[in-house]
């Protein structure tokens, strides 16, 4: 029973190593540079993994590089996401004005159409990597929002809450000290999830063309094999790996995350 | 039922929001205005073009006469005008809205169908050995991004198999009758089952999860004491007590759907609004922007009211005190 826990666990840190070790040294996978030039739309070889792409470079290259682009959006959107999500959330259960507006506000971001909300802002701003994380976190902190605050209006009803304020521990203090500390298997789950969407939402962006040319990612890479006609010279590979990748990583998130949540049921349960 | 008109008070403050949201933002965003409301660049303007955008789209009143211009735009139905393309903006859309239907109300119906029945199911036997498997594969399938399952399929039945077309909605020459009708059937196989695809999971896991939760209460052990069959149990025990938020659901991802369709629409080559909202970000047309977002947003409130009203006629609680 133990190992079938831990199973997600070394599945997810296994696939998760592999890419991080990918976006902090892509030196290390491939011989190429990512500017280096061969013959265009070659085939699958030992020398060239992949192919190469329309414009002759190494089509395992640019993937191999785009792993830092990729994982760097998607890290650092979600932690900006989750920085805002426990802010809103925790001021959303409390109680009075603050908790109403909040609450509200939640609410209404549940709502709004979010790709094709991000699509026009983003056409609007410009898409350079930065304005593609504000964007993504300012569309995405709704999830982990609802979650803590449910979580903090439980703790509130616990006695140990109770035997703060009674002890006189102004609102600020109990807040930081003794409800944050309490939020972290949320936290942990959520923004491991949260990577995830946020990646997804990344990588459709780029897909459809408003990603930041100069970090390309791989839904960057997706959307040009589409445009210089990977279909018909039948280059597969350069079509589906990053798509297959994006997946990889992914799950490899999700898998962390199993792995934490079944942790918290073993705790709650036990 | 307090409920239920709270949901449709947020559903139209978020509409209110989208609406001074998209007044707002050309004007406040640095840079010259008639720029963003009419798309083309400052520098190609000559002084008389100037004049007359700024007279046309009253730049020279004050916010609230604008305001109130933006209001009439959208209230007579016209939604502001693409200088770009030339024409109303709610009459570019109304053309390409139809299109854009007949993929998301497809799949919207048949991922719903499939992740009702396939998670009550599993949910109901839940650790039986279709549940795991089922429901591991969910898992994997949510994790793939839309355009990747475009992607494959195409390649799979377009290019491997040659069956089915890969672009457009009809070929040159669909015919009449029957035969237009099985042509854009053909056509529109792929991007419906992208769609479905893409979205049955997350309905799926819902379904299951809160199937497998409400089938530890006593009153579905008792049911099955009573020996009723497991249909009986799953449609007319489990459903009625978990419908709700499976319904809230569903439609709250009928504007996921729609943005989804702008991916399958990009990789199917479809003319549909998604097409259009692209076209319209590559030649920075701003007002038809605009109006998509409008338009998507109208869609959603109608779908969150409409699923409120089916959650108000379902629920027995709210029925029986009214009739009282």
């Amino acid at each position: 029973m133990r190992n079938r826990r831990l199973l997600p666990l070394i599945l997810g840190c296994l696939l998760l190593s592999l890419f991080l070790l990918m976006a902090l040294f892509p030196q290390l996978f491939t011989p190429y540079g990512v500017k280096q030039m061969f013959a265009p739309w070659q085939t699958c070889t030992g020398e060239h993994l992949l192919g190469t792409n329309a414009l002759g470079y190494d089509i395992f290259t640019e993937l191999v590089y785009g792993t830092r682009e990729t994982l760097f959006i998607g890290l650092m959107s979600s932690l900006l996401t989750m920085l805002l999500g426990t802010a809103i959330g925790t001021a959303a259960a409390c109680r009075g004005f603050v908790g109403h507006f909040f609450n509200g506000l939640i609410n209404i971001f549940v709502l709004l159409p979010r790709l094709i909300t991000l699509i026009v802002l983003a056409s609007f701003v410009g898409s350079s990597q930065w304005n593609l994380i504000w964007l993504i976190c300012a569309f995405s902190w709704v999830g982990i929002a609802r979650n803590v605050r449910s979580k903090v209006m439980h703790l509130n009803e616990q006695t140990f809450i109770e035997n703060c304020i009674i002890q006189g521990y102004d609102r600020v203090h109990i807040a930081v000290h003794h409800i944050l500390p309490n939020l972290y298997d949320v936290l942990i789950s959520r923004f491991l999830l949260g990577v995830n969407s946020c990646i997804m939402m990344e990588s459709t962006l780029s897909f459809l063309g408003f990603g930041d040319l100069y970090h390309p990612t791989w839904g960057t890479m997706i959307n040009f094999a589409y445009k210089r006609g990977a279909f018909i010279r039948q280059a597969y590979s350069y079509l589906l790996t990053p798509g297959i990748c994006i997946m990889l990583l992914s799950l490899s998130f999700f898998f962390l995350s199993l792995y934490f949540e079944g942790r918290r049921d073993t705790i709650s349960e036990g | 039922m307090k409920q239920y008109s709270k949901n449709i008070l947020v559903a139209l403050v978020c509409f209110l929001i989208v609406i001074v949201l998209n007044f707002l933002l050309p004007r406040l965003l640095p840079g010259n205005p008639i720029a963003y409301l009419t798309g083309f660049s400052e520098e190609d303007m000559t002084v008389a073009q100037q004049e007359f955008y700024e007279n046309a789209l009253h730049l020279k009143e004050s916010g609230f006469v604008q305001f109130g211009f933006y209001l009439r735009s959208l209230l007579d139905g016209t939604l502001g005008y693409s200088y770009k393309k030339n024409a109303v903006v709610s009459a570019l859309i109304l053309e390409r809205l139809g299109i854009t239907l007949q993929i998301t109300l497809p799949s919207v119906l048949l991922s719903t169908v499939l992740g009702l029945v396939w998670g009550l199911h599993n949910g109901y036997q839940k650790d039986s050995l279709s549940d795991r498997l089922s429901t591991s594969a969910m898992i994997v399938v949510n994790t793939i991004p839309t355009f990747l399952i475009g992607l494959v399929l195409i390649i799979l039945f377009c290019f491997r198999v040659r069956w089915l077309p890969y672009t457009g909605l009809s070929s040159s020459h669909p015919g009449t009758g029957p035969a237009w009708l099985l042509d854009r059937l053909k056509h529109l196989f792929l991007p419906v089952l992208t769609l479905t695809i893409a979205t049955t999971p997350s309905r799926y896991l819902l379904m299951r999860n809160t199937a497998s939760r409400v089938a530890d209460e006593k009153y579905i052990l008792y049911a099955k004491e009573r020996g009723l069959s497991d249909h009986t149990i799953k449609y007319h025990y489990l459903l009625k007590n978990i419908a709700q938020p499976f319904i809230t659901m569903v439609g709250m991802s009928v504007s996921t759907c729609v943005g989804g369709s702008l991916i399958i629409e990009n990789i199917f080559s479809i003319n549909g609004m998604g097409k259009l909202l692209t076209d319209a970000v590559y030649t920075l047309d701003y007002p038809l922007m605009q109006g998509i977002l409008f338009v998507t947003t109208l869609i959603m409130v109608i779908s969150i009211v409409v699923t409120d009203f089916i959650c108000i006629a379902i629920d027995p609680k709210v029925r029986l005190r009214h009739e009282k």
